[in-house]
């Protein structure tokens, strides 16, 4: 065992520093850092999006065929880890990250042909319609209609908390269409243009004032039955698919050191009356330990995809723990940034997008960004499962 | 002997304090308030004023109720829970208080006479960006002139600044830090609205040569700083208690949330998980009221007691409280991350709280320095009389 990269691996990443720095612009990532949202603004992603297209870098998890890289797993680990600390825009969300993989299992090769280009180049943006007013954690209860209709569905109900819906070409859903056996075996997956007729949208505001989710309302939507993924009632088994790129997937090392990262440079900065609380023992010491809780989840991650690199399996506690591990995380970042602006604190800038304002230093931009972070980061450990439905699963299995 | 019930009248005010604002002023018509031109409630103001609680605290020779800090208690938890934005504090307590201490009889008369019938919003613009907790560092200068004194200086976030039409600026005057009453329409005083993230406003002042005549001095043989730190005490003592109130808000909507909200065929409240979750948010609400009762009644104490009641409950607080909040939003799920419920609104203002007169941690450390003198901390909380 060793934590050693080979030569062609450091090469890599120098080629990967050269074109972000060539690539990624200040106006981009000064965009990011006023993001106190989990997924960067769309406008912001979709034009970091073209540039990484241009190179053939979007989806690095892909497989070739689809417009992937296929680079290495050890490869993608390094390519985001430099995105990160570098400071990309976050835009690999529903789109890239959750329906692709979905359509490329199971999808025929219509679908694929169809979605995963316009995905790769920005022209589709997805949004994720699995939660419902009365089905949250207790996903498998879900009560959105879709009735047969010839060749097409029909769909009826609502979905909540649906992601950047308001800025989305197409949402992926989860619809019933039976009502009779397990709930679960009732379940269709499905994908609707939201431009249809009888789609309409509700926005929702977010503790930290952002515009972030929305419901979604169907009334009578037609979709066509060709926009089906896999058989009815197979909808569950390729939900939880996705929950586990959604969950423990991809990698959160980066963004983790990123933000501490941006937490050590705000807290080198002396304060109004001379201070500086890195100097500061108390705020140090929940530093440092935020730190090592950094590093214990980079092993994790590395482990994990040791496993998988040499064909295993990393299984479902492993997911879970990480996906624990990281809200803790950045919720203890965000929570101890906002806990050293003082009185500035009090101060709350309301309009949105953050970046569109006129232009401050960094130090201040970072602390007129801190408090709405530190809320946004609440939600860490509520969406793709919630931390007490992961514990669930840990139980589950460690009970069996 | 010690006594910590409340008594019949103390009871009928808590409730009464309760009822009013349940009725005057629920969440949507807070949040109306918050979106105005404005940001405050005239009306509510007055009505308050009609209330008596604008005179609550002052001695009847005043004009006043002669309320103390336990009646102050009383009013915060329920101000904390119905989220009011109106300045009752900032008046009240900070202004008004430093006036009663230390303005003369006409001062008291003018200023305190205005307070209480409503017709005047005097605040009090003392922390500067400096300043920190470190009450005595301050920049702002007051020179002697003709027939009066000229203020300079700058004196961000002051609370209730929007709404005030008397400032109460604290500036070094050959050295010794005085307050003087200067006139919110005074040339030369710019005012600018900040707003707050807990949907209150306040007012960045500066001030260039703003001339104020002889009569505005407050106090001119008076210990002022030592007034200001006391009167900053018992500021902070009554933010604990609107941090209780908002704590058992949040208790309240919890066990209502879970009980109400299914999920795999059962109550949330149904399953043992959250049970203990919700206990232990009750644990902390417990401490909390624990910790904000010995504010309360320590802020006539010696210092050293009255710190360590004041700023040993705003350290303790401000930790449970994040606490309380935080869970109080994950087990409402998305809904409590959401604006839909007044959750969130709670969760920022106990934020605000943390982050006012005095951070948690600068708490912390103030109490950390009178609790390692043992005689402080061996000491009974009980106390002799004096
Ligand atoms: C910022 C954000 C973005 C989101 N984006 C999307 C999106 O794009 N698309 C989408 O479909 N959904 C989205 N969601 C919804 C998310 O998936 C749900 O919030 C989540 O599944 C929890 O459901 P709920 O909010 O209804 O909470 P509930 O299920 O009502 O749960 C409330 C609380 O009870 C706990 N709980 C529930 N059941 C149990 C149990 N059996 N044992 C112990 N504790 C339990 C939960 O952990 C939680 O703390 C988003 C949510 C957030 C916060
Ligand atoms: C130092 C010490 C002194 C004691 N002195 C006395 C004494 O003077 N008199 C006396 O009568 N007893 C005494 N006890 C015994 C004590 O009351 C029991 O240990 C205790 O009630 C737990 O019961 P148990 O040991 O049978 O554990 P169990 O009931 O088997 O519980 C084992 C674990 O499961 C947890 N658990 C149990 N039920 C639940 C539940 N429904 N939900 C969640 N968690 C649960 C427990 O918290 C514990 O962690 C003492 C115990 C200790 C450790």
């Amino acid at each position: 065992m060793d934590l050693l990269m080979t030569e062609e691996e450091v090469r890599f990443r120098d080629e990967v520093r050269a074109f972000l720095d060539a690539h990624l612009g200040a106006d981009l990532k000064r965009a990011e850092r006023l993001n106190p949202s989990f997924l960067a603004d769309p406008a912001v992603g979709l034009k970091w999006q073209a540039k990484l297209n241009d190179k053939g870098w979007v989806a690095p998890s892909w497989p070739k065929q689809y417009g992937g890289t296929g680079w290495t797993l050890a490869e993608r680990y390094i390519f985001d880890q430099e995105c990160e600390r570098a400071g990309e825009p976050h835009f690999r969300g529903a789109s890239i990250k959750m329906i692709a993989p979905v359509i490329m299992r199971y999808g025929n090769d219509a679908q694929k042909g169809f979605y995963l280009p316009r995905i790769l180049s920005g022209e589709d943006v997805w949004a994720q319609g699995y939660s419902e007013p009365g089905s949250g954690s207790d996903l498998a209860s879900l009560k959105t209609k879709a009735a047969l209709d010839g060749d097409h569905y029909v769909i009826n109900g609502s979905k909540i908390w649906s992601t950047l819906a308001h800025h989305a070409t197409r949402m992926f859903a989860l619809v019933r269409t039976a009502d009779t056996g397990k709930k679960q075996e009732g379940i269709t997956f499905i994908l609707i243009d939201l431009k249809s007729p009888g789609a309409t949208i509700r926005p929702i505001r977010s503790i930290c004032g952002t515009h972030e989710f929305n419901q979604v309302f169907f009334d009578d939507v037609k979709v066509p039955v060709s926009d089906r993924i896999g058989e009815e009632g197979e909808g569950w088994d390729i939900a939880k698919y996705l929950l586990e790129f959604e969950r423990g997937g991809a990698f959160a090392g980066g963004v983790l050191r990123a933000i501490l990262t941006r937490l050590h440079r705000l807290a080198s900065e002396p304060l109004a009356d001379g201070r500086k609380m890195i100097d500061d023992p108390l705020f140090m010491v929940r530093f440092a330990e935020i730190a090592t809780d950094v590093d214990a989840n980079d092993m994790l991650e590395l482990a994990a995809m040791s496993k998988v690199q040499a064909g295993g399996n990393p299984g479902s506690v492993p997911s879970s723990t990480m996906k624990i591990e990281r809200s803790r995380i950045r919720q203890s970042i965000a929570e101890l940034a906002a806990s050293i602006l003082g009185p500035d604190a009090l101060r709350w800038e309301e309009y949105r997008p953050l970046h569109d304002l006129p232009e401050e230093s960094e130090i201040d931009e970072e602390r007129k960004v801190a408090s709405a972070v530190y809320f946004n980061s609440r939600s860490q450990s509520i969406f793709g499962g919630s931390n007490e439905i992961q514990l669930e699963i840990i139980a589950k299995t460690l009970l069996r | 002997m010690m006594d910590l019930n409340y008594s019949d009248e103390q009871l009928l005010l808590k409730e009464s304090a309760e009822r009013f604002l349940k009725d005057r002023y629920d969440f949507e018509r807070r949040n109306k308030i918050i979106a105005s031109k404005t940001g405050y409630d005239v009306g509510i103001w007055s009505e308050m004023a009609d209330l008596g609680w604008l005179a609550l605290p002052f001695a009847e020779e005043n004009g006043g109720l002669g309320g103390g800090a336990v009646e102050i208690s009383l009013i915060m938890e329920a101000v904390g829970r119905a989220l009011m934005v109106e300045p009752y504090l900032a008046c009240v307590i900070l202004a008004g208080g430093l006036v009663e201490k230390l303005g003369s009889a006409d001062q008291k008369a003018k200023i305190l006479g205005g307070l209480i019938a409503g017709t005047s919003r005097p605040a009090l613009a003392h922390a500067e960006r400096q300043t920190g907790f470190d009450f005595g560092n301050i920049a702002a200068t007051a020179t002697k002139s003709r027939d009066g004194y000229t203020i300079s200086g700058e004196k961000p976030l002051v609370p209730g600044g929007p709404f005030a039409d008397i400032f109460l600026v604290s500036a070094r005057l050959d050295g010794a830090i005085k307050l003087f009453a200067v006139h919110a329409d005074a040339s030369d005083l710019i005012r600018t609205e900040v707003k707050l993230v807990d949907g209150s406003r306040a007012s960045d002042l500066v001030l260039d040569n703003v001339a104020v005549p002889a009569s505005a001095l407050l106090g001119a043989e008076a210990d002022t700083l030592a007034e200001i730190e006391a009167t900053y005490d018992r500021a902070n003592a009554a933010l604990a208690s609107e941090a209780v109130g908002i704590m058992d808000a949040l208790m309240d909507a919890t066990v209502a949330y879970t009980k109400e909200r299914v999920q795999f065929g059962k109550p949330l409240a149904a399953f043992q998980a959250l049970q203990h979750r919700m206990a232990e948010m009750a644990v902390k609400c417990q401490e909390a009221r624990g910790s904000a009762l010995l504010a309360t009644l320590s802020v006539d104490a010696p210092r050293p007691m009255r710190i360590r009641g004041v700023s040993g409950a705003r350290a303790k607080i401000g930790k449970v409280s994040r606490s309380v909040a935080q869970e109080a939003i994950q087990l409402h799920g998305a809904m409590g991350f959401s604006e839909e419920m007044p959750v969130g609104a709670w969760f920022r203002r106990l934020y605000a709280i943390e982050n006012t007169f005095g951070t948690t941690a600068d708490h912390l450390k103030r109490y950390s320095e009178v609790v390692r003198d043992p005689a402080v901390l061996s000491g009974s909380l009980l106390r002799e009389p004096v």
